[in-house]
């Protein structure tokens, strides 16, 4: 190792420095991806079901009527966007995507509760996307219930209670009561920024190693350093040391961003996360290189990128649940780098585990990592030598 | 042996006679505060060859994209056959200076889609493709897909290109760069044929071989042309002589002789190469006594001491010497001297040998290269030479043989062999984005200059780039001769005993060419082994010793007197009525290389006496018509002798050619 | 128009040589709508949960035992003497279901009895999901064992369109097709343009006095052709893997998808002649193909959500309203009367794309 610390390599590593400094197309992508990426996905990315537009046919018109509209459209969930006067026109509102939800309320409505009869409501949803519709189905449905609830409780339509069967339940009612955990406010951006941080690590990382790692080659400046006293390993160091310290910087701006911005709560240790961030980091490194050893060119490298990142950004349970992917793919998870740094960003930053619980994540991570840097490494000198 | 003969004036057209093909009236180019042309007046008469002539960055790539009329000027007014440039593109063709051909399209699909591009009928297409094809010896070719095509192979294909419309000029920006000898001149001989059917051909080049083949010659430098005129008249007009002097001890005579060389004096240059000193005189006689007796008193042997004609890279020196272009760069601050390894062997190779698949690149390579010698390794393209010289100095490993490198012979990539070689590569050993300085911080680094040496070191480098005061700039931003000087102090600050220069010179002016050359022979002095190689034969002169690889083999060795000497037959030049017309029916019964036209002159090689050959060929001429005016027996040239060696090794089948 | 075939032919053959351009748009995409369009979803159903039953009797144990028989929950048991949390910790499980001491007792007198439900909140969405259908089973429960036979006073019969089976794949698989089509095709034009100038081969068109307009058409048909290539494996899959198939008159979707390949190559060739660097112009692509066209179009997370200030660039974003023509195709069935405006939109984006290419090269010349 001490041999390493010679004026050779503090040459090389001045060399890669100043080039760094220089392009400034590195210190952009050092700096926008974070920005961008986290922005956008944190601010953008939301799939919380709130503010549905709700068009209504209201056949009743009743105050009966106008208390259950009012009743759904008062709640988080829907927004009472406009009636419709035929079955036909609401059904264009939803094609068209004026409406998302749709609600019938028959002529007979108000009737039937008054005679205590049962009432019946149609609720039309566009089941287009499926997450939408199954949480906006959920939300109609107690919303609805609990409006049933309060119709038999309360006095104001006691001519349905009398009517009604007496209570014959043989027993009382099981309360759920939901409490929601380290996210009470059920905060979308924490859970896509945590997932971000990871993708960001390893793709930004990779894209920009693969792209110092191909200059020297496509440049022609290669020959002439490998007929320089310098050692191949040095060369290979020199290249990825400046190029880590910079991705750490940035990784850093991405854990500021997630603080500073989206108050990302820190309940575990700070050093945890950044550990698992620098090893993501080597091993985007690793990919990087060993993309680039495999091409002639920056341009290669990149467009074969993509053949290398979109699976792995969605194979890893970054931006979706993992729970969401074919059960055939989840195994192929377990595989990727990426999910293992979501676990433990996510873990650490919002239910403060610690190493105790993550360590077979970190394991796996580091045991990725060696490899990744070891195998590119290897091919990286062996094209040297 | 020279038959004196006299020549007539050049039959040059006249403007007045013909009209001009291009004229250009005050141009003026301006990027941001840099002027890279300033005022530019040109009138080239149709059917000329006209040469640019300057080094990188002297504004010719400028002034062909004005006058092909894809740039506008900043002021200043072209006229191409009396319209303005841009809508004169119909009938202009235009080489740029790198391959603007589609290397992933066939060579077919190239001249289609040009032809297309120009609205030339398809059935005219396939015909004039053919025929142009056929007329560069590429027909075989059609299929090939142009980016596997050889470097003049590829500029021949630009050339059909550009002749699918039958444009009435040709724009050629540096056409022959990195193109080897062979195919350099196979593409002249074309350029000479299509001029002497009425195009008019403007051709921009770094190499001064090349200008004599123009009917008229410019001289472009920091954006203005500063001579103009044929070759002929270019050289009378700098009023003195050449004398060559070959003497044993060329260093020491050197020495003596540029001691008291300059403008008004007796000798006004001395210009060393590899086994002789050529000196400037206005009266060669006088001088000639003068030097006998200069070099008596230490007692030097004189073998040899010849008047010449002066060449026109004389003219050029003395022309940019006149503008205050000249470098003196500070004496190397070298420490280390070589002089004692002096004669041992640097660069070994015994039976070198290497395969990449069932393809034979190099064949039992037999070279000794010793400490205190240039060697000029020469070849075309694809002869091996890149292959063989990246076995020599271990970035590739032969297949068998065995190569004995600064006294190591097992472990070529050991790091204390490395620290004693220097390494230049073909066009990119620096890199672009960091600053001159950087740069060179960078070599000395990693090379391990010691500390209390890199100021000195890097100074010198500078001021040997003539770049003292521009140290921040950013080294791509350079013009690639510049580029090259900076290449060459940053790959000798280690002081190197081996040295490695792959095409050192290309693109540098003929001023800083020969300060490159008066370092490689100082560092030679002090022991240093050099091995060059290069596409330039006229360059070749100045190495010690030259290796001539065809096929991946080593087919001749020697100094360069050695070389032309060995060459057999005789070279005649004739100069003739009809330049063209002689050239087209010599070639009728004479292999195609034993003919070439230069200017208007023309060059026969035959393998008679020199008297014999020259009667026959005045007898064959006369037949047809074409009056001799005169004729007489020229030295070879190394170039001459070079395609020589290739073609006589094609004809042994030695050379499958290209395929 | 010679000219523009020419030009066209020469694009043609030059991505047909380059084999890794070939995979780039034929094979490429395929893999990346198998993976994304079957992976991108956030409907999860068979989530784990955690029960911890603190009165074990046996009204908590067919309490559990519902749970147990929804598909949507998957439950393991934990042992009581453990903090749930720790499932949470490690990942084991989304939801604790926790059932006090005494449940069963005051069940059976008709009390109204509390279960805990914990829900780990790091993935807000996955929480609301998991808490929906706890609430949903429980619900149940009560309508089978506390109030059968009293029917609910309203009832609400929930339609559900254009998707009754809510699969997710439905939804994405339209999406991640837009994402491959914005990415690809233009990708390559960007960098067909940017070698252009890079290798100076621009300077033997600018010479040969073709104008602008010939010259980018010829490339933008050329792209265009490529794109709608990259179309046909991407439909086949869409039908047989992801089951979707034309509902209604599909050629509002052929003229929009034509349009849409002429609008993407525009916009590569556009990027392509503004920025003459390869890897920059890829990366521009990469950022509006990608980036733009994934977050601000609809593609999973509903536009709604986008916040308010900067909502209205998804309307400049092209892919948004390709994906709801496409959407309208597969799941609606609207046709023309419904898409008509976003056709002209696409059409009219493309136009305005190549203007601003044909801006940038009108000239034809090297620009200094």
């Amino acid at each position: 190792m001490k041999r390493l610390f010679n004026h050779r390599f503090l040459a090389l590593i001045q060399k890669e420095f100043a080039q760094i400094r220089r392009d400034r197309r590195i210190a952009m992508s050092l700096i926008l991806p974070p920005v961008l990426q986290l922005m956008l996905f944190g601010f953008v990315l939301n799939s919380k079901v709130q503010n549905l537009r709700l068009g209504v046919i209201d056949e009743s018109r009743t105050p009966e009527s106008r208390e259950l509209i009012a009743r759904l459209s008062e709640s988080e969930s829907f927004r009472l966007t406009s009636y419709y006067l035929s079955p036909d026109a609401l059904t264009d509102a939803i094609t068209h995507g004026k409406a998302q939800a749709g609600l019938i309320v028959p002529y007979d409505y108000a009737r039937n509760l008054q005679r205590g009869r049962q009432a019946n409501v149609q609720f039309l949803l566009n089941a287009m996307d499926a997450n939408t519709a199954t949480i906006a189905r959920t939300y109609a449905q107690s919303v609805i219930a609990s409006y049933s609830a309060n119709l038999q409780s309360s006095g104001l339509h006691a001519e349905f209670s009398q009517i009604a069967v007496p209570d014959v339940g043989r027993r009382g009612r099981v309360d759920l009561q939901p409490s929601f955990l380290y996210n009470p406010g059920l905060v979308a951006s924490w859970f896509s920024v945590t997932g971000v941080l990871g993708l960001l690590c390893i793709l930004n990382g990779s894209l920009v190693a693969s792209a110092t790692m191909v200059k020297e080659r496509e440049a022609g400046t290669l020959e002439q350093l490998l007929m320089s006293p310098a050692d191949t390993s040095e060369i290979v160091l020199a290249k990825i040391v400046p190029l880590f310290l910079l991705l750490c910087m940035m990784a850093l701006f991405a854990i500021g961003i997630m603080r500073v911005v989206f108050h990302v709560p820190f309940h575990g240790s700070f050093m945890l996360v950044f550990a698992g961030a620098a090893l993501c980091l080597l091993s985007g490194i690793g990919i990087g290189t060993f993309i680039a050893t495999f091409t002639q060119s920056a341009e290669q490298a990149q467009l074969t990128s993509f053949f290398v990142n979109p699976p792995m950004s969605s194979l890893s349970g970054a931006l979706t649940p993992m729970e969401a992917m074919p059960h055939w793919m989840q195994p192929l998870a377990k595989f990727n780098p990426i999910y293992h740094f979501g676990v433990i960003c996510r873990a650490s930053m919002l239910k403060g585990s610690g190493i105790e619980t993550l360590w077979p994540n970190f394991l796996a991570l580091l045991v990725f990592t060696v490899i990744l840097v070891s195998l590119s490494v290897w091919r990286f000198r062996k094209q040297l030598g | 042996m020279s038959v004196p003969a006299t020549y007539p004036a050049d039959p040059v057209p006249s403007p007045e006679a013909t009209g001009s093909a291009i004229r250009t009236s005050r141009l003026l180019k301006r990027y941001g505060a840099i002027e890279a042309v300033r005022g530019l007046d040109l009138d080239i008469v149709r059917g000329e060859i006209f040469g640019l002539i300057g080094p990188d960055g002297a504004g010719k790539t400028s002034t062909f994209q004005i006058l092909a009329g894809v740039m506008e000027a900043t002021s200043g007014t072209v006229e191409v056959f009396g319209k303005p440039a841009r809508e004169a593109r119909s009938q202009t063709g235009y080489l740029t200076q790198t391959f603007s051909l589609y290397p992933d399209l066939s060579v077919a699909e190239n001249i289609r889609y040009i032809g297309d591009l120009r609205r030339v009928a398809p059935a005219e297409i396939a015909e004039r493709g053919l025929r142009y094809l056929k007329m560069f010896d590429m027909d075989r070719f059609a299929d090939r897909l142009a980016g596997r095509l050889s470097g003049g192979m590829k500029q021949k294909l630009a050339l059909v290109c550009a002749l699918v419309p039958e444009p009435k000029v040709l724009l050629l920006d540096e056409p022959t760069t990195g193109v080897d000898p062979v195919s350099r001149r196979e593409f002249w001989d074309a350029l000479a044929h299509l001029a002497a059917d009425g195009l008019t051909i403007m051709v921009a080049t770094p190499y001064l071989d090349e200008a004599e083949r123009c009917h008229r010659v410019a001289l472009m430098h920091l954006g203005e042309i500063h001579q103009t005129g044929t070759p002929a008249e270019l050289r009378a007009g700098l009023h003195a002589k050449r004398l060559e002097l070959r003497t044993t001890e060329l260093a020491k005579a050197e020495q003596l002789l540029t001691q008291d060389a300059g403008d008004g004096r007796e000798i006004l240059d001395v210009q060393r190469f590899g086994d002789r000193l050529d000196l400037l005189t206005v009266d060669p006689e006088n001088t000639t006594k003068y030097v006998e007796e200069k070099l008596k008193s230490p007692q030097l042997q004189i073998s040899e001491i010849q008047t010449r004609e002066p060449t026109l890279e004389n003219t050029f020196v003395a022309t940019l010497r006149s503008l205050g272009q000249e470098i003196r760069p500070e004496p190397f601050p070298g420490r280390y001297d070589h002089t004692d390894l002096r004669g041992q062997i640097a660069i070994g190779a015994t039976q070198l040998t290497k395969r990449f698949g069932a393809f034979e690149a190099v064949k039992h390579v037999n070279i000794q290269i010793r400490y205190g010698e240039v060697y000029g390794l020469l070849g075309a393209n694809g002869a091996g030479k890149t292959t063989t010289i990246k076995m020599l100095c271990g970035l590739l490993a032969p297949t068998t043989g065995e190569i004995q490198l600064a006294g190591e012979t097992g472990s070529l990539r050991s790091q204390s062999v490395r620290q004693h070689i220097g390494y230049m590569s073909q066009k990119f050993s620096l890199y672009d984005d960091l600053s001159i300085e950087e740069n060179l911080n960078f070599f000395a680094g990693v090379y391990g200059v010691p500390e209390s040496e890199r100021e000195r070191k890097r100074n010198w480098a500078l001021s040997f780039s003539g770049l003292e005061g521009k140290e921040k700039q950013l080294t791509g931003s350079l013009p690639g001769g510049w580029k090259q000087r900076v290449a060459l102090g940053a790959a000798i600050m280690h002081e190197p005993s081996i040295l490695f220069l792959d095409e050192p010179t290309s693109g540098v002016d003929p001023l800083a060419r020969r300060a490159f050359w008066n370092i490689i022979n100082r560092l030679a002095d002090l022991g240093t082994a050099i091995l060059v190689t290069t596409h330039y034969l006229e360059e070749a002169e100045q190495c010690n010793r030259l290796g001539f690889m065809v096929a991946g083999e080593l087919v001749t060795e020697g100094t360069p007197s050695e070389i032309k000497n060995r060459q057999e037959g005789h070279l005649i030049e004739f100069v003739v009525d009809q330049p063209q017309g002689a050239a087209d029916l010599l070639k009728q019964t004479l292999e195609r290389w034993r003919v070439s036209l230069f200017g208007d002159r023309l060059h026969v090689v035959t393998d008679e006496s020199a008297q014999a050959g020259i009667q026959s060929t005045t007898t064959q001429l006369a037949k047809h018509g074409i009056q001799v005016l005169g004729a007489r027996e020229e030295r070879f040239s190394l170039e001459d002798v070079f395609i020589g060696v290739v073609e006589k090794a094609r004809q042994q089948g030695k050379v499958a050619s290209e395929d | 128009m010679r000219r523009i075939l020419a030009q066209t032919r020469k694009e043609l053959i030059q991505i047909l040589r380059d084999r890794l351009a070939l995979a780039l748009v034929l094979v490429l995409p395929v893999c990346i709508l198998l993976l994304l369009g079957s992976s991108i979803a956030l409907t999860v159903s068979h989530l784990p949960i955690i029960v911890q039953d603190f009165d074990d009797s046996s009204i908590s144990r067919e309490l559990v035992d519902v749970f147990r028989a929804s598909t949507s929950l998957y439950v393991t048991s934990w042992p009581t003497d453990r903090q749930p949390q720790d499932a949470f910790m490690t990942n084991k499980a989304r939801a604790a279901l926790i059932i006090p001491e005494h449940f069963g007792r005051d069940v059976l007198r008709k009390q109204s009895s509390p279960v805990q439900f914990l829900v780990d909140g790091s993935d807000s969405n996955t929480a609301s999901l998991v808490a929906g259908y706890a609430t949903a089973i429980v619900n149940a429960y009560n309508a089978i064992h506390s109030g059968a036979t009293s029917p609910q006073p309203v009832q609400a019969q929930i339609r559900l369109w254009y998707n009754p089976g809510l699969s997710s794949k439905k939804y994405s698989g339209p999406g991640v097709f837009v994402l491959a089509m914005s990415m690809f095709a233009p990708l390559l034009a960007s960098l067909a343009m940017a070698k252009e100038g890079e290798k100076k081969t621009i300077l033997q068109v600018y010479v040969s006095s073709i104008s602008a307009h010939e010259f980018l058409l010829g490339k933008i048909l050329a792209f265009t052709l490529v794109g709608l290539a990259e179309c046909v494996p991407l439909l086949v899959l869409l039908h047989f893997y992801f089951g979707l198939s034309f509902v209604g008159d599909p050629s509002s979707f052929f003229v929009a998808t034509v349009l849409y390949s002429f609008c993407v190559a525009a916009f590569g060739i556009m990027v392509g002649a503004a920025i003459p660097s390869r890897v920059a112009a890829m990366q521009m692509v990469a950022l509006g193909g990608f980036l733009l066209v994934f977050l601000l179009s609809g593609l999973i997370f509903p536009i709604d959500n986008i916040p308010i200030q900067i909502r209205w660039i998804s309307n400049l974003v092209w892919g948004k309203h390709y994906i709801y023509v496409v959407r309208d195709a597969f799941l609606q069935g609207g046709g023309w009367p419904s898409t008509w405006l976003e056709v002209l939109i696409i059409g009219f984006t493309g136009l305005v794309f190549y203007t601003l290419a044909w801006r940038t090269m009108r000239r034809m010349q090297v620009k200094a």
